[in-house]
């Protein structure tokens, strides 16, 4: 009963050390994956921002609105007011000296809409957000030919000039519809054919939950004929984009315009906010790390002491059985190493169930011993562990804290270092025990 | 001359209590001859158990010489006593002091586990002596399923597993009924005279010391009184009722089944 109890006491510890590690390694891992994904992010969007030096974008906003690159980049925010202008601006702006074409763009939210559950330091809220995006593209050869405006890297077709009631959609989309080429979609009631299918994931993150279909569908089901929300102007050159920029927020001040370096101004802000946000991972993660340490060191004491006292107790007990031995010819070795090998025994038996509950039960007890890591600091929008029902919502990393075989190995060791340590003394003891004295022992 | 076993010298053991030192044993001289079975009487504290510990090395002398097997262990290191014991010593306890957790083999078998013994040879021999103190057909079982008889059995195959220069005794038969505790004392007699086992057995019991050759009375520490037992094992009984005497081979008269005493014209204790 005894050794059971020990067994339970000491797996437990064994289960923490073998777990605790393994939800850091996992930490590690999900930091190092959010540091990739936001490298390749900027990444691509520098990339994208550096081809089109000539564009000046010109995004419908009830004054000064979100600067489009940052809603570009965060896509999830939520409350967002829609805002159109008429497309006739487009043809007033093509007039502008050196302004070379005007594409004009509508983008519109989907009704359906998803539930999340945020984090907040505050507590859990479920909000509502729109599934996907609607992205009406004025399907004119030359844009298509000369412009980045459709997604690449497409399964069936891309859109192509004199399409209608035909749809490009994104990967997670069709997987999350479970619809492949040649089916048709309803959106905002009305059925359109999925002509192509593009992978989102290699589409930097604006393009992951967007449909793609012609501006004038586009503008007929979700009921903004003549009206779009963005024109992506393009200049002759480098030189006359400051000037064009002037001249349009002059004439149409309910537009946001962003030029290359508006655009690289903006990026660098978010290359700062995605630092500071490694940053609180990192310190997180460090203090995670203390944290781990201090818990195994308190593991191993604990298992270290039990496994004494447990030896201890037991040597006090069976002092009469020691007189026994000694009297029927025991040396005080093999007294020794009678006990010693029963410390061994009990924590190897412990670390063999505690391997067996950690394996088991890693991420739940990583997850409980382990303070959560908040990414975005104490307004923190995500973390590590949250997860998303909606498969079209993608996670930024998500803890499976799976404990290494050599942790597991080393645990079996370190559980029978610390066996043969918790008991040196107290079988030391033991084979010091006076024979006659013993044999008194009741 | 008989060989000596055990020869001790001028024997004495103190205990600290406080700043007093408390004798237990007084220059104790003392010879036991290779073959013999001796009793050693006395009243309680009179120092029986400390000598039988002395004796046994479980306890060291704090004066004089006590020399065991031609070896003198009065001053042997514990290093050393260990072999002693185990090679040299045969104990048995008034309260058996078998392991609860071993069966009656094992039990047996626990001596010999520290010498070189191969399994096999140790289980056979645990066997063998099992069945020499009748308790063949019983080698499976665990203490609490035998008697305290049989458990005295057992613990007197286990002093004998090593084949030990001498037996020492603490009071075997204390915690036995009438029945067993003849039973016991015979046993130990026919080991005596069968195998030419030396015996010294430490007992209050004048029936039981009677069984052996000689018994030594101890008063504070000191041999007192020095007589010849009956060695009855050895010694013809008499039927109290119908007068028959017998060599018994149990202790009851086989003719009128009535309980037998020692003869009349021998000399008793």
């Amino acid at each position: 009963m005894r050794a059971f109890l020990v067994i339970v006491a000491l797996s437990f510890s064994m289960a923490i050390m073998i777990s605790v590690p393994a939800g850091i390694t996992a930490n590690q891992e999900a930091a190092q994956s959010l540091t990739e994904n936001f490298n390749s992010t900027i990444t691509s969007m520098q990339q994208e921002i550096n081809k089109s030096t000539t564009l000046i974008e010109c995004q419908a906003s009830p004054s000064q609105g979100i600067p489009s690159a940052m809603s570009s980049a965060r896509r999830f925010e939520f409350g967002r007011t829609e805002v159109f202008i008429n497309e006739t601006v487009g043809d007033e702006i093509r007039t502008i000296e050196g302004v070379k074409d005007v594409v004009p763009f509508l983008q519109k939210s989907s009704e359906e809409t998803t539930s999340e559950t945020l984090n907040t330091p505050r507590g859990s809220f479920n909000i509502s957000t729109p599934l996907y995006t609607i992205t009406g593209v004025c399907l004119n050869t030359t844009f298509i030919n000369n412009y980045s405006i459709l997604p690449t890297n497409i399964t069936g077709r891309n859109l192509c000039e004199g399409d209608s009631g035909v749809l490009l959609m994104s990967l997670s989309l069709a997987e999350y519809y479970n619809k492949g080429v040649g089916d048709t979609v309803n959106i905002y009631g009305e059925p359109f054919t999925v002509v192509g299918i593009y992978n989102s994931t290699d589409q930097g993150t604006t393009r992951a939950r967007t449909v793609y279909m012609n501006i004038t569908d586009a503008q007929t089901v979700t009921g903004q004929t003549g009206n779009v929300s963005r024109f992506d102007v393009y200049a002759d050159n480098i030189s006359y984009v400051e000037g064009i920029a002037n001249v349009i927020k002059a004439a149409y001040p309910e537009l946001y315009v962003t030029t290359y370096e508006d655009r690289l101004a903006n990026l660098q802000n978010l290359q700062t906010t995605y630092t500071t946000t490694l940053n609180n991972a990192e310190s997180t993660l460090s203090q995670t790390q203390n944290v781990a340490t201090q818990e195994i060191i308190i593991a191993v004491a604990a298992t270290s002491i039990i496994v004494f006292f447990v030896m201890l107790y037991t040597v006090r007990e069976r002092t009469k059985e020691i007189g026994i031995l000694k009297a029927i010819g025991f040396s005080g070795w093999n007294i020794m190493s009678q006990f010693m090998l029963e410390g061994i025994l009990i924590s190897l038996m412990a670390g063999a169930v505690g391997i067996a509950i950690g394996s088991v039960g890693a991420p739940f007890l990583s997850s409980l011993l382990l303070p959560h890591m908040s990414l975005f600091g104490s307004g923190g929008r995500f973390q590590f562990g949250s997860s998303s029902a909606n498969p079209a919502v993608p996670e930024l990393g998500s803890v499976a804290a799976t404990p290494d075989p050599q942790i597991m190995l080393l645990a079996l060791g370190g559980a029978m270092l610390l066996g043969a340590l918790g008991s040196l003394y107290p079988a030391w003891r033991a084979s010091r025990i006076r024979p006659a004295e013993a044999m008194r022992y009741e | 001359m008989s060989e000596a076993v055990l020869k001790t010298e001028n024997l004495s053991k103190t205990y600290p209590m406080g700043k007093r030192k408390v004798p237990a044993l007084s220059d104790l001289n003392l010879q036991v001859n290779k073959g013999e079975f001796v009793a050693v009487m006395g009243p309680s504290g009179s120092g029986k158990t400390t000598l039988l510990n002395v004796l046994g090395c479980l306890d060291k002398p704090t004066g004089g010489k006590m020399i065991l097997d031609k070896v003198d262990v009065a001053n042997l290191p514990e290093k050393q006593l260990y072999k002693i014991r185990r090679n040299k010593i045969g104990f048995i306890f008034q309260t058996f002091n078998l392991l609860p957790y071993l069966n009656a083999v094992e039990n047996v078998e626990l001596p010999m586990e520290c010498t070189r013994k191969p399994r096999n040879e140790r289980k056979q021999k645990a066997r063998e002596l099992l069945g020499l103190v009748g308790l063949a057909g019983r080698e499976e079982h665990r203490p609490q399923r035998l008697s305290a008889g049989e458990q005295q059995r057992v613990a007197i195959a286990r002093a004998l597993a090593n084949d030990p220069a001498i037996i020492l005794a603490d009071e075997p038969t204390g915690n036995l009924d009438t029945k067993n505790k003849f039973e016991i004392v015979k046993l130990l007699g026919t080991l005596n005279i069968e195998r030419g086992t030396t015996i010294v057995m430490v007992t209050h019991d004048n029936q039981v010391a009677s069984h052996a050759e000689r018994v030594l009375f101890l008063n504070d520490g000191r041999i007192t009184k020095e007589k010849q037992g009956l060695h009855l094992a050895k010694k013809k009984l008499q039927c109290p009722y119908c007068g028959s005497r017998i060599q018994p081979k149990d202790e009851r008269c086989p003719s009128c089944r009535k309980k037998l005493v020692p003869a009349e014209e021998e000399e008793s204790i």
